[in-house]
């Protein structure tokens, strides 16, 4: 599980609980310049992940760490895939190298319409 | 890193288009979006960054470039009403294009919206006579009535 807030022209990932464990991060914090939107998409935990490094991946249980596919970098933190946002990003050093983040929040209509309302004042 | 695009965009979003006006926007699917593209999911978010920016891709596309076809045309005023009921009342970005959009279609919008939000209700032919405006007594005034631009 994870939580999604936007303040002070930044975007923060929390992965909360064992998550922050198995993937060996606590956080990614990224400037809301590198970030392009906010889907809410449960199809998305059902797609083909890569490679896991660091991380767990028990398939179609849970994906939580960083894992690489076809060039894009990926931060997972998914179990059910049901309350799955996906946070497309502008790869680069200030992202981490990461592409997109794709985890699972309490609240995914309120966390996408937080990042996509933020982007549009932009 | 970006990998150059190996699609047409205009394809891609009129694709886009279908799924949004046929089911909504907040019923459309990235599955949907998947499927009726043809293009991988990491394509699309590479492309357009999320569901809300293919929207908006669709809806710009469809409400600035002039119109060949009158199923375009309609398809437009589709867009639009998605957008009007779905994402205008709480999106300015959207609510923005919709402004532009309605001033393009003139005075009038608010007929032509309606028209086709009943036309697509499948209600046409029931349609009740639109009121005419007050007639000044000076003589017959021409009125046209109120029909969908060609």
């Amino acid at each position: 599980m994870a939580r999604i807030r936007v303040s002070d022209g930044q975007l923060e990932v929390r992965l909360v609980g064992l998550d922050a464990l198995w993937a060996l991060r606590r956080r990614l914090v990224v400037p809301l310049s590198a970030v392009r939107g906010a889907t809410a998409d449960p199809g998305a935990a059902a797609e083909p992940k890569g490679v896991r490094a660091p991380g767990l991946h028990l398939p179609g249980v849970a994906a939580v760490g960083t894992f690489h596919r076809g060039g894009d970098k990926t931060l997972y933190a998914v179990h059910s895939g049901r309350r799955t946002v996906v946070v497309q990003m502008e790869p680069g050093a200030d992202t981490s190298g990461f592409a997109r983040a794709v985890v699972e929040v309490p609240d995914p209509r309120a966390a996408v319409d937080d990042v996509n309302r933020a982007l549009s004042r932009r | 890193m970006a990998r150059p695009r190996s699609f047409d965009e205009a394809v891609v979003v009129d694709a886009a288009t279908h799924c949004f006006t046929d089911l909504g926007y907040a019923a459309t699917s990235v599955d949907d979006l998947v499927i009726a593209t043809g293009l991988h999911r990491g394509s699309l978010y590479g492309a357009f960054g999320s569901k809300r920016g293919l929207f908006l891709a669709a809806l710009a596309r469809h409400t600035s470039s002039p119109r060949e076809a009158p199923e375009d045309d309609e398809r437009a005023l589709d867009l639009l009403l998605v957008a009007s009921l779905e994402l205008a009342p709480h999106d300015d970005e959207v609510r923005d294009l919709v402004r532009d959009a309605c001033g393009a279609l003139g005075p009038t919008a608010v007929t032509v919206l309606g028209r086709r939000l009943l036309e697509r209700a499948h209600l046409e032919d029931d349609l009740p006579e639109a009121e005419a405006p007050p007639v000044v007594p000076t003589g017959p005034t021409p009125t046209t009535p109120a029909t969908r631009r060609a």
